[in-house]
Order: C-alpha cells, then sequence, then structure tokens
C-alpha cells in the first residue's frame, strides 16, 4: 500500500528559481507524488515553475507532502534541500 | 546522481545572446548537469536563425538519451523542420511547442531529475499552464 507522509519547514530565505529547481530535480527522481504547500497554495514539487510561482519567501511554513512508494524518502530528502538551498547567503 | 545520460537540451533563437541567455540561466537552476547548446542568430552574428547551428546543436547535446528542441518564435520552428527533414529518421530529437524561457528551464530541470525524451518535452510544453502571478 503507498504511504503517504509530509512535515513542515519554515523558510529561511525565499525561494528563489535556483533553490526551486534544485527542490524539483530532486523531487522528480522520487516515484511518489510530491507537493509543496505555501499560504494555502500547492504546487506539484516536480514542476520547477510550478515551485517558482508559489512566491514562498523567508519565514513562510511550507509543507512537503508525499504519497507513494518512497513517499518518506522523498519528503526527507526535499525538507533538506529546502533548509540548505534557502539559507541566507546560501 | 544517475549515471545514466540526461537528454540534451537545445535552444533556437533569433538571438544569440537571447539563446546564450536562456542556456545559462536553465544550466544554474537545474544545477548544471544537462548539456544545454544555445543556437542562436545567423552564420554571421545577425538576427535570424541557422540550419547549422541547429545542426550542430543537435549533435553537441545527444548524449544517448535523444535532445529536446525549442525554437522561440515561427521562422525558427522552420529552421528546425528543414534540419530533421535531412536527419537519419532514426535521430531521437523532439521539437517542443513550448513558451522559450519558461519552457527552457522546466525541460532542463525534468531532464536533470531523469526524465526521458517524451517526460522532457512534456515538461517544456506544459511550461505554458503554469502561471507567474
Amino acid at each position: 500500500m503507498p504511504a503517504s507522509y509530509e512535515q513542515q519547514i519554515t523558510l529561511a530565505g525565499d525561494l528563489h528559481a535556483r533553490p526551486a529547481g534544485a527542490l524539483a530535480v530532486a523531487a522528480g527522481r522520487f516515484a511518489s507524488a510530491v507537493s509543496v504547500t505555501a499560504s494555502g497554495s500547492t504546487a506539484d514539487a516536480k514542476s520547477v515553475l510550478g515551485v517558482m510561482g508559489l512566491g514562498a519567501t523567508s519565514g513562510q511554513h511550507i509543507t512537503v507532502s508525499a504519497a507513494g512508494p518512497d513517499a518518506r524518502e522523498a519528503v526527507t530528502a526535499l525538507i533538506a534541500i529546502l533548509g540548505e538551498t534557502t539559507k541566507v547567503g546560501g | 546522481m544517475s549515471a545514466a545520460p540526461a537528454v540534451g537540451i537545445v535552444l533556437v533563437s533569433h538571438s544569440a545572446e537571447l539563446a546564450q541567455g536562456a542556456a545559462h540561466l536553465a544550466a544554474q537552476v537545474s544545477g548544471g548537469t544537462v548539456t544545454i547548446i544555445a543556437a542562436g542568430g545567423t552564420d554571421d552574428g545577425e538576427l535570424g536563425t541557422s540550419a547549422a547551428k541547429v545542426e550542430r546543436g543537435l549533435r553537441l547535446a545527444e548524449s544517448g538519451a535523444g535532445v529536446v528542441v525549442l525554437p522561440d518564435l515561427g521562422s525558427a520552428v522552420l529552421t528546425v523542420r528543414a534540419v530533421l527533414e535531412d536527419e537519419d529518421p532514426a535521430t531521437n530529437v523532439v521539437m517542443a511547442d513550448a513558451p522559450f524561457v519558461e519552457g527552457a528551464v522546466a525541460a532542463t530541470v525534468t531532464a536533470a531529475a531523469g526524465g526521458d525524451i517524451k517526460a522532457v518535452a512534456a515538461a517544456a510544453e506544459e511550461a505554458r499552464n503554469a502561471r507567474k502571478l
């Protein structure tokens, strides 16, 4: 049975093009469906344009959700990327 | 990082600078693991497109997984079509009907994630539905 999993992070920096790209590249490697929610808007984490379209900024709470065979691994990996790539000066 | 080759991208623009800029942006956003070739301008550096540049781009971008080509405006499509007509039918090339900048970024990110040629072309074409505001 496919698992679903989600986790939250508070962004340390804005979700600009490069972090959005890193997130979408990583998300695309998982079999699970993965989404990112910020301020009530949800985007497919595998769509870089969708993630950029969220316009998520520093201090916002982001939820990463996944459903599928590698849901937990996907969420863990994407939360790590969000923490790393949105660091100030990162 | 997967060992399998990524789909290559060729950006065909009337402007050499536009093709190069879009290639640079797409490379930065996708992490620099995908081959992106800028094929912009005419052979003598004017605004326009060049079959020779497109042909060269297709060769340089192919690393075993196929190539997705994005034209910017109408007559770039004609140039790409003319080149593809002369290609070996076994050549694995798809032209995507997509907004140039958004399509280049979306296609390259999908290629970097290991998407196949169909997925990469689809990501480019879906870019027209992505809202910025």
